[in-house]
């Protein structure tokens, strides 16, 4: 295969939880090629899964069904020494910088932890030199090298969770929402960081996010969730010029532009809101908010169809809409 | 000329407690027209919060302490009135939407009862039990809820549904001033847009004066018609939508906010424009412009203290820079 096998791929995955309800469909059939030094966005709702499937796929939530595949290999028959060599070159940077970092231990306590932990160097003093470089590289000023996270702002703690996933040297990093919980101008530094650091040590990402900006500015790919399924993929660009899910159309109508001319361009609202993801039974899950609904919509699952090589959609009017 | 509704003159609030002083608040004033929506943009700990309770008297009791200015509302300075006085207007004259649905609800009412509480504290017009219920109907219908739902507690609704409860109740008594605090911030983008839509068929209905507090210029360019950007407790610009979003000349901490948006008309993968550092610590600004530490204009007279400068009858901004003729 050489140049053309991705770096990440899941076939037919699943995750479902048991509830007293019924079984909750939280990722539904979910297959992704991720290629390297590219990054795919995953944007939706809540409650969609995106972030289910982001901690399935690290195997931090154990699939139901389907196979994650990194480099060729299928991660889900691997056992957990296997795995914990695996997580080496797999990390994720979590949503919320004020609750994924221990506020009992010091920056470089945090940072180094990782290493010390998988013994990647020989002695504690190179563990340090490289926490100090980390540091260095996502812009954290050494003087706050004995700080404790609640004496930083979000921005910096987030900076902390990004060094402490660059610790490992990953090839391949899942963001759970990395700046949704910071202020816009902290934002946008940390999504420059976040590119620079592509470029310069070719990650690749799976960038989950509910921030449709967010999304197109970072991803080279974007699939859209909702309710556990993918209901349309395309290359970011394509995917915002030329919508082709009614889901997708109204997701990104409803983005509130800061441009005045937008101001009086009409918003194509959804009717009603997300149905339950437990046992959502057969059809499209979004027909019930859908004006384009038909019979058949609910007759029968609606299959993810390729509208050109790269732009799939799962709706049996695409081709209308 | 169209009639003013508000006007906030000096105002400056701060938080005391024995270990520090946090200065939130430090000299703003404006003033907002009837049926007018003024957007008040910032970021975190700008300052934008505290304006709107000071605005409505409810500040924490000791801990924050309102330094000096007026807001006058109808002529009349809110921070003098006795708080029996005070209490007749909340609610009634002036309404809140807070931020987060979740916690703005009590847990252990219907929302009917929740909505009618607002009618029965403000019952001017002596209306009967029927009446009142027959108002929380209306309003209701109005924000979309079946009245029939009345009898329900807040957890039996959604976000995006908790949301429309509270704008019911903001709406019950008709203020003339409305606030809304971050009112779409915790709410999915379909469910925002429904519920921004929502606001403003209700807004124009009425003719509700609005002060919008957001730090999604994305939301101020669809809701609003005159915009202050607050940052570090101050007003460092103002002006009509116009002047903000398409004006030539800005103060460099709108520049640095704009820029900071990612846009969706950039490729994907183009680095964004960032503001360096952070915002001041508020127990210990610095001298005279706030922004300085994060300028990349910064010069010697930065450390005076800022003027507005106008830049045209309706835009100000407090930078000096801007004084030169371009």
């Amino acid at each position: 295969m050489g140049a053309s096998q991705p770096l990440l791929e899941t076939r037919n995955l699943k995750k479902y939880f048991n509830t007293a309800a019924g079984k909750l469909h939280a990722v539904d059939d979910i297959s992704v090629r991720i290629m390297r030094r590219e990054t795919l966005g995953v944007v939706g709702e809540s409650g969609c899964g995106k972030s289910t499937l982001g901690r399935t796929i690290l195997r931090l939530i154990e699939p139901t069904d389907g196979a994650i595949l990194f480099k060729g290999e299928d991660i889900t028959r691997l056992k957990a020494a296997g795995m914990r060599e695996m997580r080496m070159r797999m990390q994720i940077i979590f949503q919320d910088p004020y609750s994924s970092i221990n506020p009992r231990m010091s920056v470089s306590e945090i940072i180094a932890e990782y290493m010390l932990f998988h013994k990647m160097y020989r002695t504690r003093a190179e563990a340090w030199n490289r926490t100090a470089q980390l540091m260095n590289t996502v812009g954290l000023a050494r003087r706050l090298a004995n700080a404790y996270p609640h004496e930083l702002d979000g921005g910096r703690r987030q900076r902390i969770g990004i060094a402490r996933a660059l610790s490992m040297n990953p090839e391949f990093i899942v963001c759970d929402e990395p700046v949704s919980a910071l202020d816009v101008s902290i934002q946008a530094q940390i999504l420059n960081l976040l590119l620079e650091l592509q470029r310069e040590f070719g990650l690749t990402y799976l960038f989950i996010t509910h921030d449709l900006s967010v999304v197109k500015h970072i991803s080279d790919e974007i699939m859209v969730m909702y309710l556990g399924q993918c209901v349309e993929q395309a290359p970011a660009d394509e995917l915002f010029a030329n919508p082709r899910h009614p889901y997708t159309k109204a997701l990104l109508s409803a983005i509130p532009v800061p441009d005045i001319s937008m101001r009086d361009r009409e918003i194509v609202t959804i009717r009603g809101e997300v149905k339950s993801p437990i046992n959502p039974g057969i059809g499209c899950r979004f027909a019930g908010r859908c004006e384009y609904a038909l019979d058949r919509c609910l007759q029968a699952d609606v299959p993810l169809v390729g509208l050109s090589e790269k732009h799939l959609c799962a709706c049996v009017r695409a081709g209308e809409v | 000329m169209a009639e003013t509704l508000l006007e906030v003159k000096d105002l400056a609030v701060k938080y005391k407690t024995d270990l520090e002083t946090v200065f939130a608040v430090n000299g703003i004033s404006f003033s907002l027209n009837k049926g007018e929506t003024l957007g008040i943009v910032g970021e975190t700990g700008a300052g934008k919060t505290t304006t709107a309770l000071t605005i409505l008297r409810l500040l924490p009791e000791r801990v924050g302490v309102v330094g000096k200015g007026q807001v006058l509302f109808e002529g009349e300075d809110l921070l003098a009135l006795p708080e029996h006085d005070m209490m007749k207007k909340r609610g009634d004259k002036i309404s809140m939407i807070f931020q987060d649905p979740m916690t703005s609800l009590n847990p252990v009412h219907t929302i009917g009862g929740q909505i009618a509480e607002a009618l029965r504290l403000h019952n001017e017009k002596n209306r009967t039990r029927e009446q009142l219920e027959a108002r929380v109907d209306e309003v209701l219908e109005m924000v979309g809820i079946p009245p029939s739902r009345k009898g329900d507690y807040p957890h039996q609704f959604s976000g995006g549904m908790k949301q429309r409860v509270v704008i019911a109740m903001a709406l019950a008594c008709e203020p003339d001033l409305l606030i809304a605090d971050e009112p779409t911030t915790a709410l999915d983008v379909t469910i925002q847009a429904q519920v921004l839509l929502l606001m403003r068929e209700l807004r124009d209905r009425l003719q509700t004066a609005m002060i919008l507090i957001t730090h999604d210029l994305g939301v101020v360019a669809q809701m609003c018609d005159r915009v202050a950007v607050m940052y570090a407790g101050e007003l460092v610009e103002k002006g009509t939508l116009a002047d903000i979003f398409t004006g030539a000349r800005h103060h460099p901490y709108t520049q640095g906010l704009f820029g900071s948006i990612p846009k969706l008309e950039d490729e994907s993968k183009t680095l964004l424009h960032p503001i360096d550092g952070l915002m001041p610590d508020p127990t210990d600004l610095p001298e005279g412009c706030r922004f300085l530490p994060r300028c990349p204009h910064a010069c010697e007279k930065c450390k005076e203290k800022q003027e507005d400068i106008a830049l045209s009858p309706t835009h100000t901004a407090r930078c000096h820079m801007l004084e030169r003729k371009v």
